[in-house]
């Protein structure tokens, strides 16, 4: 198309006398503040971590996590983003079981992430428990609601999938698709501050790159 | 269609059934709003008994009417409640009252996550006043300080009661945040720009984006103190490497903020009610507008001015102390605003009025007390005394309380019909503004005179026992006055005079619809050309081509959010009994967290998950989801 702007087709048959689309972006927008705010709880959490640090006879540069559990759960976690990206480009595209698939796969790898999180916790649990001291509470509370969010991730995940094809057209479900997959995208995003902040920066601290 | 066939039609599309299922499962904002409205005015009375008791106990020295330890949960008690169930909620139900109508949209942008809100709020104040018939109530003031609020020095369920129902809270205020802001931003009618927005709707979504921000402090904080006290896990207390100050500092980033949440949309109701009845525009809109935003930003970087006797490095104290004196900065452009307003305006000497102007009155007291505590040596001076206590009644009663009233004669004209009546009301004022002033302004005093905040009694031969009798009777004036207040309300709904459409002549949208409005509010969706379309030339619903009647369903406008230019319609939910629902299994939840049923807990969870998967099931051919 040689034109520099294009009109945008409007997804939905209009409505009858109003001559206006049918509004889709509404749960977009509701999604985006509930991330906005769910952001800031993590930025609350890892402030005390760091408000905590500052008069601690005991901290995570004494001996810092063991890194190798939470770079695989950092692979998983990001792979499952990347395929889940895919689904929903294929269910824009109106490819409805192809979106299913790549849906059904990246719930597989978040059930993936939980079931290694308990291994990580287990490595850990030796040395370290939530009772032992401040490090150990702040440390599990925040790797333990950042699981809590990939339930809720999951949750929202598996109400997509056995979403069936809705509407006057019997259109794939892509909206519901977006949304959950906004939220999913930012669960991921928050693990790799977690594994930033939390493992990587204490053992850097230590050993150095 | 003929007109009355389109009017029968949009009613029978938007109208609860009435049945007590449609009393339950009702979306609809105007009546939500009221509920608001009811649940905060409860909580206002159950706090203001409980602030009786607690000066009644003053009225004398070495006075035994009530325990130290009752006191304690007494002045608690008053505190939650009046700061957190009362002061933002009834704001609340204004803005979801009137916010619909006053953009020209037909309900909020959520409606079932409007009465989701409504029920989570009304039970997390349920599950705070279950702590009392325990007997165990939160007995560490509203703030609830570590380490006197940790499981060794309070045992029992109180504070496990204080930070659950916190949380229930904040989940209910971040819903109707998010509620607020989408519904400003894009349901606004054609032609209301963001320039040509009311007032009350920045100072509204100003505190929706402070609550979006703000809240997850105070749950982080509730959710570590719920942790140390009951899970073995060491936040707070110096033994185990926590810090004690994390909580104030938690506590202390939402709950400044929280002040201005509960402030700005006040002074956005003054905004709005001072021009009407000066019978001009607002002097300075984009001064006031901006003025708002910014104290809204600037909120988050006072806290530690709450924490200055706590000691800190000089230049974190000078920076929060700055940060404390320039929010007075944007309090004072609106007090000018108003006083211009009104200065160059023909005043219409309404009880509504006289509500409005002394609210600004005594937002001037209380804010030059604020100023005097914003400043670190007197701060140090006054900490933990009744000066403080004057300060905070001065702004939130006076820039809360009155403007909440000036609200209810102003609008519930518009909610009931009938115009509230003017006589008892102008009586119900004076009786609550020379009670309020007599019953607080000696606080000032006999906190400079070292009385110290939080005490159950004290020794007669101090020269305190005088002031405080004069503050208990006027705490009680000012009681009678509310009562005055609220006889009126049901003498009015019978008896008041019929209000119309329009009773004071006002410039907004809401004044258009029929009082009580329809339903549906008005036939065709109204146009704007100007901030005050009442008081122009525009016909707000000129429409021949029936363009913005729709009427072939719960149908509304979506417009840009910049420009307000019409793009979309929007499909609204009918009623549905699942928010109720969700919110009685996630009351379980947290009832079963305070005393650590956990397999109840989780059977709330799951039960909750399904009524979610059941709430957002599409139902109808073409009903959109997301």
């Amino acid at each position: 198309m040689a034109t520099a702007v294009q009109t945008r087709e409007p997804r939905f048959p209009r409505q009858p006398g109003s001559g206006y689309p049918l509004d889709d972006n509404r749960g977009t927008w509701g999604m985006a503040l509930t991330i906005a705010t769910e952001a800031t709880l993590f930025v609350c959490l890892f402030g005390s971590y760091f408000f905590l640090e500052n008069n601690k006879n005991r901290w995570a540069i004494d001996e810092p996590p063991k890194m190798n559990y939470a770079f695989i759960m950092l692979a998983v976690l990001l792979g499952s983003s990347l395929v889940l990206h895919w689904g929903e480009k294929q269910v824009k595209k109106g490819k409805h079981r192809t979106g299913r698939i790549a849906l059904g796969i990246t719930i597989l790898m978040g059930f993936a992430f939980l079931f290694l999180s308990a291994f990580e916790y287990l490595s850990h649990w030796k040395e370290l428990t939530p009772y032992s001291d401040s490090y150990g509470s702040i440390f599990y509370t925040i790797v333990s609601i950042h699981a809590a969010h990939v339930i809720v991730g999951l949750i929202m995940l598996i109400y997509t999938l056995i979403l069936p094809r809705y509407g006057p057209a019997l259109r794939s479900p892509y909206r519901p698709y977006h949304v959950a997959a906004l939220y999913w995208h930012f669960v991921d995003i928050i693990w790799v501050f977690v594994v930033g902040l939390l493992y990587v920066m204490p053992n850097v601290r230590i050993y150095g790159f | 269609m003929s007109a009355t066939a389109v009017e029968e039609r949009l009613k029978t599309i938007w109208e609860t059934p009435e049945s007590l299922w449609g009393w339950f499962a009702t979306v609809d904002h105007m009546e939500i709003g009221k509920r608001y409205l009811v649940t905060a005015l409860v909580f206002l009375i159950i706090g203001g008994v409980e602030a009786l008791i607690l000066r009644i106990q003053l009225f004398r020295p070495d006075q035994s009417l009530v325990s130290p330890e009752m006191y304690n949960q007494l002045f608690s008690m008053h505190g939650i409640t009046m700061i957190f169930w009362y002061a933002q909620p009834i704001l609340s139900g204004f803005a979801i009252f009137v916010i619909p109508l006053m953009i020209g949209a037909r309900d909020m942008a959520f409606p079932r996550l409007n009465a989701f809100t409504y029920w989570l709020y009304l039970v997390s104040g349920i599950l705070l006043y279950v702590a009392p018939f325990l007997g165990q109530a939160p007995h560490g003031g509203w703030f609830s300080y570590m380490p006197y609020t940790n499981a060794t020095y309070s045992p029992g369920y109180g504070l496990d009661f204080y930070a659950l129902s916190l949380i229930l809270f904040s989940l209910s205020m971040t819903g109707g945040a998010i509620n607020f802001i989408v519904t400003i931003l894009r349901l606004r009618c054609p032609g209301m720009t963001l320039a040509r927005m009311p007032l009350f709707l920045y100072s509204t979504m100003t505190i929706s984006w402070v609550s979006i921000f703000g809240m997850p402090a105070l749950t982080v904080a509730c959710l570590f103190m719920e942790l140390d006290r009951r899970w073995g896990m060491h936040f707070f207390g110096m033994a185990a490497g926590g810090n004690d100050l994390l909580w104030q500092q938690l506590f202390w980033f939402f709950a400044h903020p929280w002040v201005y949440i509960i402030f700005l949309p006040a002074t956005g109701m003054v905004s709005m009610i001072i021009p009407v009845f000066s019978r001009r525009p607002i002097v300075g809109y984009a001064w006031v507008a901006t003025a708002t935003m910014l104290t809204g930003a600037v909120g988050f970087s006072v806290w530690l001015h709450h924490m200055f006797t706590v000691g800190m490095s000089d230049m974190a104290m000078s920076f929060f102390s700055a940060g404390s004196m320039m929010i007075s900065i944007f309090t004072t452009i609106q007090v000018f605003a108003w006083v211009a307003t009104v200065w160059k305006g023909r005043i219409v000497m309404t009880t509504s009025m006289y509500f409005a102007l002394s609210s600004v009155a005594l937002l001037v007291i209380g804010g030059l007390s604020g100023i005097f505590t914003g400043i670190i040596p007197v701060d140090w001076q006054v900490h933990n005394t009744y000066y403080v206590v004057a300060h905070i009644h001065y702004v939130l009663i006076g820039s809360n309380v009155f403007p909440v009233f000036a609200g209810f004669y102003y609008w519930l004209p518009k909610m009931m019909g009938r115009k509230m009546n003017e006589t008892l009301g102008k009586w119900s004022f004076w009786i609550m503004f020379v009670g309020f002033n007599v019953g607080f302004f000696p606080m000032h005093i006999l906190g400079l005179m070292g009385m110290p905040r939080r005490i159950y009694t004290y020794e007669p031969g101090l020269h305190w026992t005088a002031l405080n009798q004069i503050e208990t009777i006027g705490a009680f004036m000012l009681g009678v006055g509310i009562l005055v207040s609220i006889i009126n309300f049901f003498w009015s709904r019978r008896f008041g005079e019929i209000a119309g459409r329009n009773p004071w002549n006002a410039d907004t949208l809401e004044w258009i619809t029929e009082s009580p409005p329809e339903p549906y509010t008005v036939v065709h969706i109204p146009t704007v050309a100007s901030r005050h379309p009442l008081w122009d030339d525009h016909d707000e619903f000129d429409d021949p081509g029936d363009d913005r009647v729709l009427a072939e369903g719960r149908l509304t406008l979506v417009s840009h959010w910049l420009d307000a230019e019409p793009f979309a319609v929007s499909k609204m939910p009918k009623e549905t009994i699942a928010p109720l629902l969700a919110s009685i299994t996630i009351f379980g939840f947290f009832l079963s967290l305070v005393f650590q049923w956990m397999w109840a807990a989780l059977g709330c969870v799951i039960a909750t998950v399904l009524l979610a998967y059941y709430w957002l099931w599409p139902r109808e051919n073409g009903e959109e989801i997301a």
